[in-house]
C-alpha cells in the first residue's frame, strides 16, 4: 500500500516534468494534451493550417524566436512562457505535421538558446568599399611610376647631350693641335690594329669620356700618348655628384723616351695637392724621392707649385729660366710634370706576395712636348751619376732580397718542369731505337752536370 | 707622311706601334663603376622578381642604365643587353602580378 502511494506522487510527479522542464520533451509527448489551449492561446490565429499553410510556419518562427530571447526568466515566468512554446511549437508541429518536414529542420527552435534578439538598428552604416586603385580608370593613381618613368628620360636625355658635348670638345682639342702634332712626330693617330703604319689621322674612342691619340716617329722618343679625360658628362649621377666637388677635365700626355737620350733622374713638379698624391702612389716617386715635396718659390714658381726631387742637381738643371717661365705662364692649367728614368705607373696593389721581377721600367716622362729636348740636353755631372747609379743599386738590391725565396721556388719548380717535359718526351717516342739514344743523352747530359759541381 | 721630311723632328723610320696598355698590369686603374652596377642591376632584378618588389625592380633598370653609360668600347654589348633584358622583364613581370600602382614609402 505505501509503494502505491509512493507511486502516485512520483507519477504525478514525472507528468508533471515534462510539462515544466524540458523543451526537447514538448516535441514528442504533448501532442494531443495541448491541443486543449489551441483555442485559449494567444495563437489562435495561427489554428487554421489548410489557408495559411506557407506562411505559417514562417510566422511561427519569428514568434518562436520572440519568446526564446527572453533571457530573465523567473521559476513562476517558466511554465507560462513554456506554456507559450509550447503552443508555439504546437502550432508549428501541426502546421509542420501537414506541410513540408524540411521547412522545420531549416529553424531549430533551440539553437538560439539564450540568445539576444539582434536589435534591427536603424542606424546600420553604410561601408563603401574603395575601388582598388589598379581598376578605376585613372593615371593619377599611377604617378610614382610615371616618376620612374621621366627620370629615365631625363637620363636619357642628359646621356645624349653629354656625349655629344665630350665629343665636339675632344675634335675642338685635336683641330687646334693637329698641326702642332703632325710638325712633331711621323705618325699621328693609331689604334694599333691596322697592318701599316699609317696616320688614322682621329682619335681613338675609348669611351664616351675619354679618348686617346698615339704619336710616334719623332727623334730621341719612342712615342707620345696624349689621353683626354673628360668629366663624365653622359652619366647623370656623376653630374650631380659633381656639383659637389668641381673637377676639370684633363689632358694626360706619356712620352716614353728612348733610352740613350735621358739621364737617370727622377723628378716631379705641380701642385701641392698633386704632389702628396703622387708621392703616396707612384712607385718611383715614392722610392726615390723620400724628403716631402719643396716649395716652388725657391726656384721662381709660384707658391701654389711643389717639387720632388731625387737630388738638388737635379732642380737645377730641370727648372732653367726657360722652363720657369713656361710653367709660371701656365701653372694655373698644371697639374703635374713627373720625369723618370725608373717610371712604371702607379703601385700595384698586391695581395699575394711581392712581385717576382722588377715591373718594366721605361725611361718616361710626362709632360709637355717642347720640354722633350731639354730633357735630353740634360746631363748629370759625374757626382750625380754616382749617386743615382747608388740609389738604384740599392733599390734592386732591397727588392732582390724580398723576393729570394719565392724566385728560388719559382727555379725549382721550372727545373722539375723541364725534366718532367724531357721525360715524358722520351716516353712518347715510339721508335725504340730514337728512345734508346735519347736516353743516353740524357745520361750523358747528368755526367757532365755532375762532373762540372 | 713623305719621308723628305727630315728637316723637322719627325723621324719616320722611327716609328712604333700603339700598343694598349694591358690591364692586368694596373687594375688600380681602371674604373669600376660599369661592373658594380652590372651587379647590382642583376641583384636588386632578382630581387624584384623573387620578393614581388616593384621599387626593385625599378632600381635595377636605373643601374643598368648607369652602367650602360660608364661602360668602355671594348665591353661586351651581350652583357649590357642581358642585364638591361632582365630588369625590364622584372618590372614587367611585377606589374603582371600585381598591377597595382606602386605605393610610396611615406
Amino acid at each position: 500500500m505505501k509503494s502505491v502511494y509512493l507511486l502516485a506522487p512520483t507519477l504525478l510527479l514525472l507528468l508533471a516534468l515534462p510539462a515544466s522542464s524540458g523543451r526537447y520533451n514538448d516535441d514528442f509527448d504533448d501532442g494531443e494534451d495541448l491541443s486543449d489551449f489551441a483555442d485559449d492561446n494567444d495563437f489562435a490565429e495561427f489554428e487554421d493550417v489548410s489557408e495559411d499553410a506557407t506562411a505559417e510556419p514562417e510566422m511561427a518562427t519569428p514568434s518562436r524566436a520572440a519568446p526564446h530571447v527572453q533571457t530573465a526568466e523567473d521559476d513562476e515566468d517558466e511554465a507560462t512562457v513554456e506554456l507559450e512554446e509550447e503552443d508555439g511549437q504546437d502550432d508549428g508541429f501541426e502546421d509542420s505535421d501537414t506541410q513540408d518536414q524540411d521547412m522545420y529542420s531549416k529553424y531549430d527552435p533551440d539553437e538560439f538558446d539564450g540568445m539576444e534578439k539582434p536589435s534591427p538598428s536603424l542606424k546600420d552604416p553604410l561601408i563603401i568599399h574603395t575601388v582598388p586603385a589598379h581598376l578605376q580608370n585613372s593615371w593619377e593613381s599611377y604617378y610614382m611610376e610615371i616618376l620612374m618613368v621621366t627620370g629615365l628620360l631625363a637620363y636619357i636625355m642628359n646621356y645624349i647631350i653629354g656625349k655629344n658635348k665630350n665629343s665636339r670638345l675632344a675634335a675642338a682639342w685635336f683641330n687646334s693641335h693637329r698641326e702642332l702634332l703632325e710638325s712633331n712626330f711621323a705618325l699621328v693617330g693609331d689604334d694599333g690594329t691596322n697592318k701599316d703604319a699609317v696616320s688614322t689621322g682621329k682619335l681613338n674612342q675609348e669611351n664616351e669620356h675619354i679618348y686617346n691619340l698615339w704619336c710616334s716617329g719623332r727623334v730621341c722618343c719612342e712615342g707620345m700618348l696624349i689621353q683626354l679625360k673628360f668629366l663624365k658628362r653622359q652619366d647623370l649621377l656623376n653630374v650631380l655628384a659633381r656639383m659637389m666637388r668641381p673637377v676639370c677635365d684633363q689632358v694626360q700626355i706619356k712620352v716614353t723616351l728612348n733610352d740613350e737620350d735621358m739621364d737617370t733622374f727622377v723628378f716631379a713638379v705641380g701642385t701641392r695637392k698633386a704632389m702628396a698624391r703622387m708621392q703616396k702612389e707612384m712607385q718611383d716617386l715614392s722610392e726615390f724621392c723620400s724628403d716631402k715635396p719643396k716649395s716652388g718659390a725657391k726656384y721662381g714658381l709660384p707658391e701654389t707649385l711643389a717639387i720632388l726631387t731625387e737630388m738638388g742637381e737635379v732642380t737645377d738643371g730641370v727648372m732653367d729660366s726657360k722652363m720657369v717661365h713656361y710653367i709660371t705662364g701656365h701653372a694655373d692649367k698644371i697639374e703635374s710634370i713627373h720625369f723618370s728614368d725608373q717610371f712604371s705607373g702607379p703601385k700595384v696593389m698586391q695581395e699575394d706576395g711581392q712581385p717576382l721581377k722588377l715591373p718594366e721600367t721605361k725611361k718616361t716622362l710626362f709632360l709637355t712636348y717642347h720640354i722633350i729636348d731639354k730633357v735630353k740636353k740634360l746631363r748629370l755631372n759625374r757626382e750625380g751619376k754616382l749617386k743615382a747609379d747608388k740609389n738604384r743599386a740599392r733599390v734592386e738590391e732591397n727588392f732582390l732580397k724580398q723576393t729570394h725565396a719565392q724566385r728560388q721556388e719559382a727555379a725549382q719548380t721550372r727545373r722539375e718542369e723541364k725534366k718532367r717535359a724531357e721525360k715524358e718526351r722520351i716516353m712518347s717516342e715510339e721508335d725504340p731505337e730514337r728512345q734508346r739514344r735519347l736516353e743516353e743523352a740524357q745520361m750523358k747530359m747528368k755526367q757532365i752536370k755532375v762532373k762540372a759541381m | 707622311m713623305s719621308a723628305n721630311n727630315m728637316t723637322g723632328p719627325q723621324r719616320v723610320n722611327k716609328i712604333i706601334r700603339y700598343k694598349p696598355p694591358t690591364t692586368e698590369a694596373n687594375p688600380t686603374l681602371e674604373d669600376p663603376t660599369p661592373d658594380y652596377m652590372n651587379l647590382l642591376g642583376m641583384i636588386f632584378s632578382m630581387c624584384g622578381l623573387m620578393l614581388k618588389l616593384k621599387w626593385c625592380a625599378w632600381i635595377a633598370v636605373y643601374c643598368s642604365f648607369i652602367s650602360f653609360a660608364n661602360s668602355r668600347s671594348s665591353e661586351d654589348t651581350k652583357q649590357m643587353m642581358s642585364s638591361f633584358m632582365l630588369s625590364i622583364s622584372a618590372v614587367v613581370m611585377s606589374y603582371l602580378q600585381n598591377p597595382q600602382p606602386m605605393s610610396p614609402p611615406w
